[in-house]
């Protein structure tokens, strides 16, 4: 089954066209790396999938739902996750609340049953906080649990984030950039994780990256976005060799000086 | 037919205080996208110091109006550096918060210095009471003068932004604060002046109004509010609608009250308010949309 | 054994105390411990909209006259008795309050305070000049309390009344932010976009803290009506809303137990400073300026550090998620090569 279907999105801000008829298939369990140079539209079409941003035109669809359109919060319902670019932790909780507030979806305390601690509300909040914890020992952050969200490193907090998606059983992840502020030995670690969950769970992921060698390593395909529009779509080796895919990152005169050489 | 043109008059003139006062707001809010709510209040002091320097110590008006403004700048400089210039990292609620304090703070010393509650202070008039008539509209000369020196401080603010070092700096760090600092412009200083500048414009505002409206110390707060009415409807990040806002919200105030219910002068700018946050939140000229403060 | 003193023993010796003030204190401090009371529910009512929802808005002090003016008109025109009467001043007061979400969703920051602040100007007004119905500027009296059967005046009636609603509004509030919704309250203040990813209705939870906020505040204003035994205008004006604003800028944001401590403070020296209405604008003021500049998580930050003072978004067994050595199951469990991760040492606060 097609996981997710972008047919023809187009996205415009004001006058500016920001996504223009992007189509691609992500079949479930696939790893899918979403590349392109600054500004080509990457972000705009998570944000757009998950439902943050309004699409002008085209259609996507998610597990054979139709989602374009629908609220974000209704698309996280139906067991879609996401993760930011430049986003922390809230630094208001520790990093196990942090992980919890992931199941929000998952628990149905109402605000009467919290402020009077009902049995059922008690009995949820423990096993919230146990699927919690499981979830960071998942990805080895267990450690931190009680620690205030903002005493991690930023790459750090980007592996809980991932625990936070993880922990109400997301069908499909969509990661921004989730190698940044890692390491070498760190990026080849997340490279791990992110196989570990998909051979494991069960999990398709879409991710936005600029680092190459995780592009190239745990990603099944690449979509190459430039100037909102999708340019190649195919097996990493085959992208990578691709000219246009080159001259896009860094201009013609580059490839044309590279053929010539 | 009297009755218009008396509204006329009144709304007009009020309506160019309040474009003043809007200005200031406008102009800080332009800079830093950070509301001073201290700002009514500084024109209040600034009204007072005007008159200990005309009534209470006798000084020529045009002199104490100067010394005025030049104390709201002096004071303008100091709240910016003492209660904004370190919370502008933090956060805008933060300075509004801040703001809030120093707007109570200058309020309770006016009530100290100069009087109580109800104690309400007259400005001698400035011109004789004896209304002319233009056009078939009887105004008071006062009203005329007021009128006079508010646009001539608007022209003056124009010609200052325009052509003057300080105000091209000025402009340039409302428009783009990066792209500023990148150019070598110090916007630590430039906001310090922002602010100052705005308050002087608002110490003039204080000095013409005092022969027409009476001095207390609340008077701070309902000009705020007036005036970020007018600010609001104009959109916060246009310099001449602070202006229009001004005149219109100026008008509003004058017909409603005079035609429906005096009850409704001060009440209209909190509706205004109201509607245009929710229905049009960037105001008649504002152009961007609303961005999360 | 270990004696704890953290935040629920200071709550309790807090209320302690507050019990037996009507056995040792003459009738002006039962009357400074009762309006302190109420502020405790009008600070917590606050807290939990702006410091854990993270909602600008400054139209508590309406509410609270929306709360106290619904009671006495409902007793005074309607002939209502007390006991109905205060629960239909509170209900109002939440409607209101809900009813301002709507608009209030699209604004944030500075525009949500000053569009919230002209409602709250504009709610002033109405009281003061629908004389048909509110009685105008002049106000109106109330009837004393009446607590029959229970043999207790009406002094004595109302403060232990006060007392009780507070006790359990406080722990109403604790209970509920240490759920689901005090989460789901923090993360719409701290990132209401990743909030959303994560399935947080933002229209719900922002309407629930208002509602909250306006129930807490028309509580406190149901309150009000018997303490004062006369209802004007006049006490819910902007100096009120700056009052309840610095008691949790100064108490904690985001705390319940800041949301006490702020509101005592604050009685205590609204009470002291009483005579002097310049002198009561001047300290108000350079308090709140003073705590935004130095110290803007409030006293309780002081506090929070000690064992048993934290104050947790969550409520389950601590003990069962420690980690200890190898043998704690969790630890085994988690044999890849981030737990290596786990073992750098996490950074110092602040980044």
């Amino acid at each position: 089954m097609k996981m997710l279907s972008v047919r023809d999105l187009s996205v415009a801000f004001g006058g500016v066209l920001a996504l223009s008829e992007v189509s691609f298939d992500v079949a479930e369990g696939e790893i899918v790396g979403i590349i392109g140079p600054n500004g080509a539209g990457k972000t705009t079409l998570l944000n757009t999938i998950s439902g943050l941003s309004r699409a002008s035109q085209g259609e996507i669809h998610f597990a054979g739902t139709r989602i374009t359109g629908r609220r974000p919060t209704e698309i996280a319902a139906l067991g879609l996750g996401r993760t930011f670019q430049m986003s922390q932790l809230f630094p208001g909780m520790t990093v196990l609340e942090n992980v919890m507030t992931g199941l929000h979806l998952r628990t149905r305390a109402s605000a009467l049953a919290a402020a009077f601690r009902t049995r059922g509300m008690r009995a949820e909040e423990e096993e919230a906080a146990g699927k919690a914890w499981q979830a960071l020992a998942y990805v080895g952050m267990e450690r931190f649990a009680h620690r205030p969200g903002t005493e991690l490193s930023f790459g750090q907090q980007r592996i809980v984030e991932i625990a936070r998606t993880l922990v109400s059983e997301p069908k499909l992840v969509l990661l921004d950039e989730p190698a940044v502020g890692l390491s070498v030995t760190r990026v080849a670690e997340l490279d791990g994780l992110l196989r570990r969950i998909r051979d494991e769970r069960g999990v398709t992921f879409v991710m936005i990256e600029h680092v190459v060698r995780l592009v190239m390593d745990v990603c099944d395909r690449v979509v190459v976005l430039n100037y909102g529009m999708k340019i190649e779509d195919g097996r990493p080796e085959e992208v990578s060799a691709n000219g246009q895919v080159i001259e896009a990152y860094l201009g013609s005169g580059f490839d044309a000086a590279r053929r010539s050489s | 037919m009297m009755m218009f043109g008396y509204l006329l008059a009144s709304g007009i003139t009020t309506g160019a205080l309040y474009a003043l006062v809007a200005l200031g707001i406008t102009v800080v809010y332009k800079a830093t996208r950070a509301v001073n709510f201290a700002h009514g209040d500084l024109f209040m002091i600034c009204g007072f110091i005007a008159y200990t320097f005309h009534v209470m110590w006798g000084m020529p008006y045009v002199l104490s109006l100067v010394l005025a403004v030049a104390a709201g700048f002096v004071i303008g400089a100091l709240a910016e550096r003492i209660a904004f210039r370190p919370l502008m990292e933090q956060s805008l609620v933060s300075v509004l918060l801040a703001t809030i304090g120093l707007s109570f703070v200058l309020k309770g010393i006016a009530r100290g210095i100069w009087g109580g509650k109800g104690d309400f202070i007259p400005f001698p008039p400035l011109a004789s009471p004896t209304p002319i008539s233009l056009g078939g509209i009887l105004v008071m000369p006062q009203q005329l003068i007021v009128l006079a020196g508010a646009i001539a401080v608007m022209l003056l603010f124009a010609a200052f932004f325009k052509f003057t070092r300080l105000g091209k700096m000025m402009q340039a760090t409302a428009d783009n604060q990066k792209a500023a600092k990148l150019v070598g412009i110090r916007t630590g200083r430039v906001y310090m002046y922002t602010f100052a500048v705005g308050t002087s414009v608002a110490g003039a505002a204080a000095v013409l109004m005092a022969p027409i409206t009476l001095l207390y110390p609340d008077i701070g707060f309902v000009l705020f509010i007036k005036s970020f009415a007018a600010a609001v409807l104009g959109g916060l990040t246009s310099i001449p609608g602070a202006v229009v806002g001004g005149f219109l919200i100026g008008l509003i105030e004058a017909f409603s009250g005079g035609y429906i219910s005096t009850n409704l002068q001060d009440v209209s700018s909190y509706i205004v308010i109201m509607l245009v946050l929710i229905f049009l939140p960037q105001g008649l000229f504002g152009g961007r949309s609303l961005r999360k403060v | 054994m270990r004696l704890a003193f953290g935040s629920r023993q200071f709550l309790a010796l807090l209320f302690l105390g507050l019990a037996i003030i009507p056995w040792v204190a003459n009738p002006y401090i039962l009357y400074v411990a009762n309006l302190a009371l109420l502020y405790i529910i009008l600070a917590l009512g606050l807290n939990l909209l702006v410091g854990y929802a993270g909602q600008f808005a400054l139209a508590n002090a309406a509410m609270f006259g929306i709360g106290a003016y619904g009671t006495g008109l409902l007793e005074v025109r309607l002939g209502l008795p007390y006991l109905l009467a205060a629960p239909g001043g509170a209900l109002l007061a939440m409607l209101i309050g809900t009813a301002i979400t709507f608009p209030a969703l699209r604004l944030s920051g500075i525009y949500l305070a000053l569009s919230t602040l002209a409602f709250a100007m504009f709610s002033q007004w109405v009281l003061l000049h629908w004389y048909s119905v509110t009685y105008g500027g002049g106000g109106f009296r109330v009837p004393n309390l009446d607590l029959s059967p229970l043999p207790i005046g009406p002094d004595l009636g109302i403060y232990y009344l006060s007392w009780v609603v507070t006790l359990v509004l406080v722990v109403l509030a604790w209970s509920l932010v240490r759920s689901r919704i005090g989460r789901a309250f923090v993360a719409i203040r701290d990132g209401e976009i990743a909030a959303q990813s994560l399935g947080i209705d933002l229209l719900r939870y922002k309407a629930l803290a208002f509602a909250l906020s306006g129930f807490y505040a028309g509580v406190a204003g149901a309150l009000y009506t018997p303490l004062l035994g006369y209802i004007s205008p006049e006490g819910f004006d902007l100096f009120q809303m700056i009052i309840q604003k610095s008691m949790i800028v100064v108490g904690g944001m985001g705390s319940i137990v800041g949301s006490v401590i702020g509101a005592t403070v604050m009685v205590a020296l609204l009470e002291l400073l009483r005579e002097f209405k310049s002198t009561q604008e001047i300290v108000f003021g350079s308090i709140l300026i003073a705590f935004v500049l130095f110290r803007p998580r409030g006293i309780v930050t002081l506090l929070r550090r000690l064992p048993g003072w934290e104050e947790p978004l969550s409520s389950f067994d601590r003990r069962r998620y420690v980690v200890s050595g190898p043998a704690s199951p969790a630890a085994a469990a988690a044999a890849t090569g981030l737990a290596r991760a786990a073992a750098e040492p996490a950074r110092g606060e602040g980044r």
